[in-house]
């Protein structure tokens, strides 16, 4: 596979896979320790959330095996910006504008250290 | 003695401290789960590129199977594990929107982890990325304060 194709490929999965995990997890308390983290495994999002991060890890390795790191990290925080447009249409979080230009910094602060390497 | 009426009452004792640990109790599962996460991702890639030297070519399946076969890949994803539990409560506390941007502290923790234990300099313009990274996860904890607990 095209190490690009993969590594759009995980950027994207990466990001519904945290989508998928939020929506299994809700805003529940994981307080039972081990018996409630068992108990996840029952939640179909949850199995999602495991596959989608799965295959995400695979094909983050194939593109990071054939591919630079100062090109590869920085179009990795393009899976903030997907997480958050898909957090509000399926979560229904409330994303301010401080969220976003907090994105944008942190997008523009990767690229900064990942440019020199 | 003043001690006798805290033996008689400990849940004044204990009803602050609990309740100070369970609110911020996410802050230290997600800070462990981004510093276990860039420790397990440096052994990944220490594997992975082990193994690229190996192996070469090969069709994507083979080579994602020669990936987890690799020691070193294998030791580093348990390590992700672990810290994948740590995030998953975290998740399972705050809003996605904002965790998930959090996970950027990786690069800082990376970058510096490799100056003070590998010795490994840091340019002008990585420092100045590495700040910039920081003021956007200051940020970030502002935009958090309207989320539902």
């Amino acid at each position: 596979m095209n190490p690009l194709t993969a590594l759009w490929l995980s950027i994207v999965l990466g990001a519904c896979a945290q989508v998928f995990l939020k929506r299994g997890v809700g805003h529940q308390q994981l307080a039972g320790g081990a018996r409630s983290y068992l108990g996840l495994l029952r939640s179909g999002w949850v199995w999602a959330w495991g596959i989608c991060f799965l295959f995400a890890t695979g094909l983050w390795m194939v593109a990071i095996s054939a591919m630079q790191v100062s090109y590869a990290f920085p179009l990795l925080s393009v899976g903030y910006l997907v997480v958050a447009v898909l957090s509000i249409m399926f979560l229904k979080e409330r994303v301010p504008t401080s969220r976003w230009v907090a994105i944008a910094v942190i997008t523009v602060g990767v690229a900064l250290i990942f440019k020199s390497s | 003695m003043s001690t006798g009426s805290i033996v008689e009452k400990p849940e004044l004792l204990l009803e602050p401290s609990t309740a100070v640990k369970k609110s911020s109790l996410w802050q230290w599962a997600a800070l462990g789960a981004i510093l276990l996460g860039s420790f397990g991702h440096l052994l990944i890639k220490l594997g992975v590129t082990a193994a690229t030297h190996n192996i070469g070519g090969g069709s994507l399946i083979a080579r994602i199977g020669h990936y987890f076969l690799q020691p070193t890949a294998v030791t580093g994803l348990a390590v992700y594990g672990a810290g994948t539990l740590l995030w998953i409560y975290a998740v399972s506390q705050r809003d996605i929107s904002f965790l998930y941007p959090l996970t950027a502290l990786t690069y800082v923790t990376v970058a510096l982890g490799g100056k003070f234990m590998l010795g490994e300099t840091i340019s002008a313009e990585r420092w100045l990325g590495i700040g910039i990274v920081m003021i956007g996860v200051a940020m970030l904890q502002f935009s958090a304060k309207g989320d539902r607990p």
